[in-house]
């Protein structure tokens, strides 16, 4: 087996992870190096061929592919090592690493710092608990995907598309530009999951029905998928007898959902928060292993790339503070828990004494409300589940927090209490 | 008579997401109600006037490790040329290597952009 030391193991070489390795060579951390899984650097976006990506970063309007590549060949550029095809298969709370690839064999990485950057996978038929045949046709949004605008393979010619999430509303673009039929997309809660403008661009531009309140009941078919049945669902997402319908299809896509990926994280140990799915982390995007950083959609699934890459390099920066021994632990500890209408708040733990920008997610779409935070209130006009809730805590808004060991964070009617 | 026609649209300048209603008459905006601020107005008449979107698909290419290359447009295209652009560059097959910026197609149905690449791909020998 081989056995090395290193400085900073970074698992995963999407937006996140390259972010973090390159912030982290740049404050002089000699030996980092990025474990992959795949054969190639970027994570999902090279897969991600539409525009709009950088916007914020770069100011912009690049494609997925062309966003990476900047982060690929900087990468690059530093000498930044990394090992491709590499499945990282547990990492241990004193940061030992195992991996495994077909050139090396066994890896066992001794590291003084590790980032988690493994990023999140979709949520599959078997989380919906969908009823009816198990027939080919049934892919996640991203995989037809990756079939697509990797493979050059096409999934399907009449598709129907559960769930409204951003990967789904991109797909019903790309299936219709590819000559495919999208029947409908169907998205059990009154309003649509996705952003705004890709309603607007992916179904509004090609007249593809978008159908809230409804679900997919069943699925038929034997070797392929021949039609799905889709119901109007109550307040309580129940289906409502005689509102169903069937419509014929050979292909079913789901964008019903990410999970944060953190079976790693598990193996050593390391305290996860229910409600982002993700590592709790600090101000640092640190863990609660001392010395294992987080960042990116494996802490808590971000809308856009160009905020992955801000956490990312928030902690390839902390973890090479760290393994300068620059990296004081924080010397008081706020937890922040969600309140009234947050479905999580990240990071998780702030000293109350450097400033932060915290990202809410919120559980139902809201408009004239104040974000409290203890003492703290902060106006906002409209706040929606899909697009994530910004708040910077400024030095100035710290001044005045009161800083107990525990604060809610809520979203409240600007009237009220 | 005059035609009137009643448009409903969502603003996607920013996340409030304004539903606006809009009132055309004879091919003119007569009244815009429901947006929150002047960005709204100016997105709501340019979707109406000459909506645009940026472009873009892929390719085939031979000689790369995978069979597709990620193109789109160097700027803006009409929004109703959108399906006719796919259908142009559909027979397309390029050769690798291909690097990112590289033009693939000049001026397709002369809408004065060009399509290019948008990423690199090298040539990998045959297995």
């Amino acid at each position: 087996m081989v056995k090395r030391e290193i400085d900073i193991a970074v698992i995963g070489g999407g937006a996140a992870g390259l972010a973090a390795a390159i912030k982290a060579k740049e404050k002089g951390i000699e030996n980092v190096v990025i474990l992959e899984r795949n054969e190639e650097l970027g994570g999902i976006l090279p897969q991600c061929i539409h525009t709009g990506f950088g916007l914020r970063y770069f100011k912009e309007n690049l494609t997925g592919p062309g966003y990476i590549s900047r982060f690929i060949k900087k990468a690059e550029d530093l000498q930044i090592e990394s090992k491709l095809d590499t499945m990282v298969l547990e990492i241990t709370s004193d940061k030992k690493i195992i991996a495994v690839n077909s050139v090396d064999g066994m890896l066992e990485l001794r590291a003084k710092a590790i980032v988690l950057a493994m990023g999140c996978r979709e949520r599959t038929r078997g989380a919906l608990g969908i009823a009816g045949t198990r027939p080919a046709g049934i892919l996640t949004a991203g995989t037809a995907q990756r079939l697509m605008d990797i493979e050059g393979y096409m999934p399907g010619a009449k598709v129907v598309i559960l769930g409204s999430g951003d990967v789904g509303l991109i797909m019903a673009r790309r299936f219709v530009m590819e000559g495919a039929k999208v029947e409908a997309v169907v998205e059990i809660l009154p309003y649509a999951s996705g952003l705004s403008r890709n309603v607007v661009q992916c179904l509004e531009d090609f007249n593809i029905p978008l159908l809230l309140e409804h679900t997919v009941t069943s699925v038929h078919g034997i070797d392929r998928v021949e039609a799905v049945t889709v119901a109007k669902v109550d307040a309580d997402w129940k289906p409502i007898q005689k509102t169903e319908r069937t419509i014929e299809c050979d292909t079913l896509i789901l964008s019903v959902g990410l999970i944060p990926e953190n079976e790693l994280s598990q193996t050593a140990g390391i305290v996860l928060d229910p409600a982002t799915g993700g590592p709790v982390v600090n101000e640092h995007m640190e863990t609660s292993v001392q010395g294992v950083f987080g960042c990116g959609n494996v802490v808590h699934v971000y809308d856009l790339v160009d905020q992955v890459t801000q956490a990312g390099e928030l902690a390839g920066e902390s973890a090479a503070r760290y393994v300068l021994n620059e990296l004081p632990p924080l010397r008081k500890k706020i937890a922040l828990k969600a309140g009234d209408n947050v479905k999580s708040v990240a990071p998780q733990i702030i000293s109350g004494q450097e400033p932060v920008i915290l990202h809410l997610r919120v559980k139902k779409p809201m408009r004239n409300v104040k974000v409290k935070m203890g003492n703290l209130s902060i106006p906002k006009r409209v706040v929606r589940p899909p697009e994530m809730v910004v708040i910077n805590l400024t030095e100035k808004a710290l001044e005045k927090l009161e800083k107990r060991d525990e604060l809610e964070v809520s979203v409240e009617e600007e009237n009220g209490p | 008579m005059k035609k009137k026609e009643v448009r409903v649209m969502t603003c996607i300048i920013c996340p409030v997401g304004c539903r606006t209603r809009v009132t055309i008459e004879d091919g003119k905006i007569t009244e815009i109600e429901g947006l929150e601020c002047p960005r709204g107005e100016e997105y709501v008449r340019r979707e109406l006037e000459a909506p645009v979107r940026d472009f873009f698909t892929t390719v085939r290419i031979k000689g790369a490790a995978i069979p597709v290359l990620p193109v789109r447009s160097t700027q803006p295209i009409p929004k109703d040329k959108i399906l006719d652009c796919v259908l142009e560059l559909a027979n397309v097959v390029v050769d690798a290597p291909v690097e990112a910026g590289e033009i693939i197609v000049r001026n397709p149905l002369g809408l004065e952009v060009d399509i290019i690449a948008t990423r690199d791909l090298d040539r990998v020998k045959e297995r």
